[in-house]
């Protein structure tokens, strides 16, 4: 089973990941915030991270560039505000899989989650 | 002219007659002076001659009588004398002084006083011969009681053989002057002549003196006193204010020509005054018109300063609401997928969907206006940031119908802004024909260099076929919140957060519609360089 992790500190958008994605067959798990999204990383591997961008622990940005730092094989997908161009580029230059934008529809959420781990 | 008579010193006329006045007084008594003098001379000198001949004739009359010794004859021969008109008295003395004979009976035998002419014409001091005068004077004049001069003529006698050889033996052949015969004549006749002639001298040059300041006075006043009062007139009105006055000319003597130049000095003046008048109405309007633009400047600065913070606060707030609006979203949709479909409870759902997307969309053109906020002075390559920003709408479904005609000049130009903040502008202007043309026409993209106020400005062009702005709603365009779209699909925030961005970096934007036929938006940018490919 693909295992899917949402790093948001926001109650409600790991709530509508995991409601969307588990009824799909996705094991997904949740953390409040960076540093306990990278803790959990340590303790068992994920297929799938969703990042937000924004956490007032530490940036979404920073978060990436660890997981990508140890973990170069695990896809992330950034959750961002409405993005500008350039965080979108800069995020997927630092090896992010794909962003989407918030709000987003549970379909959209399942198509890029698809998109990336099948 | 009172002048001349109240206050002279005031009055030049008075000035010049006075002078002139003087002058001839001066010079008439020179003249006079000297004329009564030369006749004077000449005057006496007849009568010294005549006087002369009468002490001849006087010596020949008596000589006679003498010779013989008669005395008595000899006396009155010179009493008959006296009679005559200009003679006062005739004596004879001799050289010690003693009267002999005398036309006044009783001053016979009296002494002559020594120092008197009658022996100082001849000697310094009488009672020593030696010293005699070289040239001897022989007559005088002196001063009668009645006023009236008197010529005193002394002769001497001087001895002769027949004199010392007389009878009577008084003389000694030593003596050479025997005595003098001494006349007074009178000169009241060429006295009362001179008086007569002094006066009628006098008359004659106060009578030309009234005469000449009489002419002078008139010619002065006809010359001078009246162009001169009409100039002082003249100036008196000038300096009251009166510009318009202006003084005939009547000659062309220094008079004529101060007039002529007070004349052109006052047209100088006016138009001097008349310019000086216009420049401070021009400047007036100047200032009011600058006043009007910093106000217009100022009121756009403080809205687009209000905008700016609103745009803060709603970012953070959309910011934030995207959060529980994804929630929403999410759970309508989970929520729809348990109910049957074609029901009741799915259709509501649906509008709590649809209601969140349109959340969603103002959300997004929020943030847009939120970063839109002018930041940083910088470079913006404008060819090239207008054909990323093309290419970028070419992919969407929107434009997919829209044919795009672009004229970039060849030059890269490059303005003074913001990349991201005008890539906006150029997003919005490419939206906003795409939806004036119901996503299906032309849309012209054109780059030139223009020059605004001698500085050079790029402009940038974009001209869509769509329906056209009516006159009443362009002065509107660039207000916040000015929209023409449905609900939810346009916040009005496009055009006026371009214009904020825009002015922010010193450019313009303006507008040029025809309803029906389509809109032509010119956004001129500050040039800073234009390098040729
Ligand atoms: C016209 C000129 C003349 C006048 C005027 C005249 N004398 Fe003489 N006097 C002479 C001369 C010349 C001599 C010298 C020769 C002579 O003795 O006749 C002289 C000599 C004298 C002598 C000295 C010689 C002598 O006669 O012994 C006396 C004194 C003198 N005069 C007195 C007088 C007195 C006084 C008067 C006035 C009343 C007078 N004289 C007027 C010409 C003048
Ligand atoms: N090319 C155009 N042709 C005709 N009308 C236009 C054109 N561009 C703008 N407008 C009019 O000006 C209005 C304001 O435009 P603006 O871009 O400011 O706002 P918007 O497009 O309505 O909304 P937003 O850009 O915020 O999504 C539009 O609603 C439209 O009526
Ligand atoms: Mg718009």
């Amino acid at each position: 089973m693909k295992k899917i992790l949402v790093i948001d500190d926001e109650t409600i958008i790991r709530l509508s990941c995991e409601r969307t994605l588990i009824p799909e067959g996705y094991e997904v798990k949740s953390a409040l915030g960076g540093k306990e999204g990278l803790e959990m990383l340590e303790k068992e591997p994920f297929t799938l991270v969703l990042l937000d961008l924004k956490m007032p622990d530490m940036d979404g940005i920073e978060v990436l560039k660890k997981i990508k730092d140890t973990w170069p094989e695990n896809k992330v997908i950034m959750i961002t505000g409405y993005s500008t161009v350039e965080t979108a580029v800069k995020a997927l230059k630092l090896g992010a899989w794909n962003y989407i934008e918030k709000p987003f529809t549970p379909d959209a959420l399942l198509e890029a989650v698809k998109e990336a781990i099948g | 002219m009172k002048n001349i008579f109240l206050h002279p010193e005031k009055s030049l006329t008075a000035k010049l007659i006075i002078a002139v006045g003087l002058l001839i007084v001066v010079g008439s008594f020179v003249f006079w002076y000297a004329l009564l003098h030369k006749q004077e001379k000449d005057l006496v000198g007849i009568a010294v001659r005549y006087g002369g001949s009468f002490i001849d004739f006087v010596k020949k009359s008596t000589r006679y009588s003498m010779l013989n010794f008669h005395r008595a004859a000899i006396q009155q021969t010179l009493e008959d004398m006296s009679i005559a008109e200009g003679v006062s008295r005739v004596r004879i003395f001799d050289h010690n002084g003693r009267v002999f004979f005398s036309s006044q009976k009783t001053e016979v035998n009296s002494q002559v006083d020594k120092k008197s002419i009658a022996c100082k014409g001849c000697h310094l001091e009488p009672d020593k011969s030696s010293k005699l005068l070289l040239n001897p004077q022989e007559w005088t004049i002196y001063k009668a009681r009645d006023g009236y001069r008197v010529l005193k003529i002394i002769d001497p006698i001087p001895n002769e053989p027949s004199c010392y050889t007389a009878e009577c033996h008084i003389h000694s052949s030593k003596q050479k002057i025997l005595g003098f015969v001494e006349a007074d004549l009178t000169l009241e006749l060429l006295d009362k002549a001179q008086f007569r002639q002094g006066l009628a001298l006098t008359g004659y040059v106060a009578i030309f003196i009234l005469a000449i300041s009489a002419s002078l006075g008139i010619i002065l006043y006809k010359l001078v006193s009246k162009p001169v009062s009409h100039l002082v007139y003249g100036m008196e009105k000038v300096a009251a204010g009166n510009l318009d006055h202006f003084i005939p000319i009547k000659s062309f003597d220094e008079i004529g020509v101060l007039t002529n130049s007070f004349n052109s000095m006052i047209k100088d003046i006016k138009a001097a005054r008349q310019q000086q008048e216009r420049f401070t109405q021009t400047l007036e309007a100047e200032v009011a018109k600058k006043t009007e633009e910093i106000q217009k400047t100022q009121a756009g600065l403080i809205q687009t300063e209000k905008l700016a913070s609103l745009g803060r606060m709603a970012a953070g707030v959309a910011h934030e609401i995207n959060n529980p609006l994804t929630g929403i979203v999410t759970f309508a949709h989970l929520m729809l997928k348990r109910v049957p479909p074609d029901s009741e409870d799915a259709e509501d759902l649906k509008v709590i969907i649809e209601q969140s997307e349109r959340c969603a969309k103002i959300i997004k053109n929020l943030l847009t206006f939120a970063r839109a906020i002018p930041s940083e002075k910088g470079k913006v390559p404008v060819n090239e940031l207008l054909s990323r920003t093309i290419n970028m709408v070419r992919n969407q479904e929107k434009f997919y119908n829209i044919k795009f005609d672009i004229n970039l000049d060849p030059k890269n130009f490059v303005a003074l802004g913001e990349t991201s903040q005008f890539q906006q502008i150029f997003l919005n202007m490419l939206i906003n024909a795409a939806d004036a043309m119901n996503e299906r026409g032309t849309v012209t993209i054109a780059t030139r260099k223009i020059t605004v106020d001698n500085k050079p400005f790029v402009e940038i062009e974009f001209t869509d076929t769509g329906s056209g702005i009516p006159d009443e709603l362009q002065t509107r365009l660039f207000e916040p919140f000015f929209t023409t779209k449905p609900v939810g699909k346009g916040t009005g925030l496009g055009l006026s957060v371009s214009h904020g961005i825009v002015r922010h970096y010193g450019g313009q934007i303006l507008v040029k519609s025809t309803v029906g036929k389509g809109t032509s938006f010119f956004v001129r940018l500050h040039l800073l360089e234009e390098q040729v490919v």
